[in-house]
């Protein structure tokens, strides 16, 4: 390398040294870099699990069973319930009726086989917690319905007897993801676009304490000071999406009870990555641009980023969002990121799949970047 | 060749070069002359607002003027080589607070050029010129007020400027302090160092300067030898008047 080459690798450098320093030793921006989103993660993972179950995998009901009858088919009927996956048998607790089981959420339906029930005599009663779901409702009464006729009609899986007239086609879920799949993705993303907060808070500090001009009373040029700032936010966006991803696959399985893989092409994140990261280091630097104070910045990056995540299916699952809000959401970068990633979690999609989602963060990036060349104000 | 040359410069804030608007009040600087030669030290005073600092800021290259020229030993500004040649302690105390003083030295020091070695062994230096070599290794937001003074002198002399530019450097520090800064100013100067001292202090500049540019609402209004002058101030408030300037 020349003379000339050496003395500005080694200006950029210390450029990119000093700014990881200061930003380093600011407690505050650690936690908000690092800790918000592991935080984000793990609760809100806990808080959408319900909401995962529900749609895709079902949640057992918790049902009392009081047998009354003591007859062969009564007893069948009880074990037949015991023994199927949706249900969760459970013991009246002592003193408590049906309302006040329901009340309680002890159960969320009881059985009561009364003596009669073999010839015919008295039904089978059910009587659900009046606020279940629906469809949970119609669900628990065709299967109980199915399971009455098994054992009146002497059949041992009546599944099977229809299974030549009846086949499920339902393709694989490509489309809601699990807790995990939504939450580490979409609060890494955030909190990489939370960026723009120190970001942009130091360089209006270093502008207005005279840091900055006096940098530019030395023989170095404007670019450089550029790169200097943007190469160190953008290394820690990077180190920000790995600690997350490593937090999602060995921590919060563990938490949650759900496995997170990868996907078929994990490889994938690395390109995604560096264009979110890009995308987001974006962001950071128009803010700087823009925010004429400390008050501003930190303003227009906060509010930025959080309401990019509500329309971009951060906070709220795209998935479950009305047709919409669907359509806003492509409005936000963080939902062509948070897509991009479910494409290799969720999807398992071809990189072909994925390349307009990393065009248009790409093109976001770019954006934000000639907005900030226009508007910069370095003195 | 003098250590510096400003020829007709005029500038004006929020104006584009090759643009001009009547007023001459609307001016920062106008038609602005000054020669500073090798060796000197030279006090530059005015009252508040009159374009001490734009003029300083226009010198170290962090603005650019409308017409004229400004020339660092020859070199025509904006140049490289004339940046390498100057050392600028800013009235604020331009340090990064969350390094420490090595650290600051450390990366002002490669902004101007120099490589690993020579800056610490500078440094050391410095830091005992100026009296701060127990505090090298603490972080700059733990100084009192003189030490912050110091180090911003430090920073603009690690890397042995030829021309060093002092914008009010002993405002707000105690006695001893500031008397360690002029006795730092006064062997530097005795060294060959050209400096220009931009300063509110009457005292510190008769003591420490040999030439004085009075500058009063964008333009140099007196230029002379400081053993010409009996009482700076009373020389200073005749020129410039006794009215408040709060613009």
């Amino acid at each position: 390398m020349t003379s000339k080459g050496n003395f500005i690798s080694r200006q950029l450098k210390e450029l990119i040294r000093k700014e990881l320093l200061i930003l380093l030793r600011d407690r505050q921006t650690i936690l908000l870099l690092f800790l918000m989103p592991v935080a984000l993660i793990f609760f809100l993972s806990l808080a959408i699990k319900g909401v995962y179950t529900d749609k895709i995998t079902g949640r057992q009901i918790q049902l009392v069973l009081e047998n009354e009858s003591g007859s062969p088919k009564a007893l069948l009927l009880e074990e037949k319930i015991k023994s199927n996956k949706l249900i969760m048998l459970i013991e009246r607790p002592p003193g408590m009726d049906n309302d006040r089981i329901f009340e309680h959420g002890k159960a969320q339906a009881v059985i009561f086989i009364p003596k009669g029930f073999d010839d015919g005599t008295k039904p089978v009663e059910i009587q659900f917690d009046p606020v279940l779901d629906t469809g949970y409702k119609i669900a628990m009464r065709s299967l109980l319905t199915s399971l009455t006729v098994e054992v009146v009609m002497d059949i041992d899986n009546l599944e099977a007897v229809v299974s030549n007239f009846l086949v499920e086609k339902t393709k694989p879920n490509r489309e809601f993801p699990s807790p995990l799949q939504q939450s580490v993705p979409a609060y890494a993303i955030f909190a990489m676009f939370f960026i723009a907060v120190p970001m942009s808070i130091g360089f209006l500090k270093e502008k207005n304490d005279g840091t900055l001009q006096r940098v530019f009373t030395y023989p170095v040029n404007a670019k450089m000071i550029a790169l200097g700032k943007v190469i160190p936010y953008y290394l820690i966006n990077l180190i920000q999406f790995v600690l997350m991803l490593l937090v999602g696959v060995y921590l919060m399985p563990k938490i949650v009870g759900m496995p997170f893989h990868l996907g078929e092409h994990p490889w994938y994140l690395i390109p995604v990555t560096v264009i979110v990261a890009a995308a987001a280091t974006g962001f950071g630097v128009g803010v700087a641009a823009l925010a004429r104070t400390s008050e501003q910045s930190s303003t227009l990056a906060a509010t930025g980023a959080i309401l990019m995540g509500v329309f971009g299916g951060i906070m709220v699952p795209h998935v479950v969002m009305p047709l919409v809000m669907k359509k806003l959401a492509m409005i936000s970068p963080m939902y062509w990121a948070h897509q991009a990633y479910l494409d290799i979690f969720l999807r398992d999609a071809a990189f072909g799949t994925i390349l307009p989602k990393l065009i248009v963060l790409t093109l976001f990036s770019g954006i934000c970047f000639y907005i900030a060349g226009r508007r910069i104000k370095w003195i | 060749m003098n250590a510096l040359e400003i020829s007709s410069i005029t500038f004006s804030y929020g104006l584009l070069p090759g643009k001009t608007i009547p007023e001459e009040s609307a001016y920062a600087l106008h038609d602005f002359f000054l020669s500073v030669a090798d060796g000197q030290m030279h006090a530059l005073l005015g009252p508040n607002g009159a374009g001490k600092t734009t003029l300083m800021r226009i010198i170290t290259g962090q603005l650019r003027v409308m017409s004229g020229n400004v020339a660092i030993y020859g070199n025509v500004m904006p140049n490289q080589d004339a940046l390498r040649s100057i050392g600028y302690a800013p009235q604020p105390i331009s340090l990064y607070t969350t390094l420490t003083a090595m650290e600051n030295l450390r990366f002002f020091g490669t902004m101007a050029g120099l490589q690993a070695r020579e800056i610490n062994d500078r440094s050391e230096k410095i830091l005992e010129e100026t009296g701060l070599s127990s505090y090298a290794l603490k972080y700059v937001n733990t100084y009192s007020g003189g030490m912050l003074r110091r180090l911003n002198l430090a920073v603009a002399l690690l890397h042995s400027p030829k021309l060093l530019l002092l914008d009010e450097p002993t405002v707000g520090v105690d006695p001893q302090s500031r008397h360690h800064i002029y006795e730092t100013l006064s062997k530097l100067n005795a060294e060959g160092m050209t400096i220009l001292l931009c300063t509110h202090i009457m005292d510190e500049a008769q003591r420490l300067c040999s030439r004085v540019t009075l500058v009063d609402k964008g333009s140099a209004i007196f230029n002379g030898n400081m053993n010409e002058i009996d009482n700076l101030e009373k020389f200073f408030l005749e020129k410039t008047g006794r009215g408040l300037r709060d613009e």
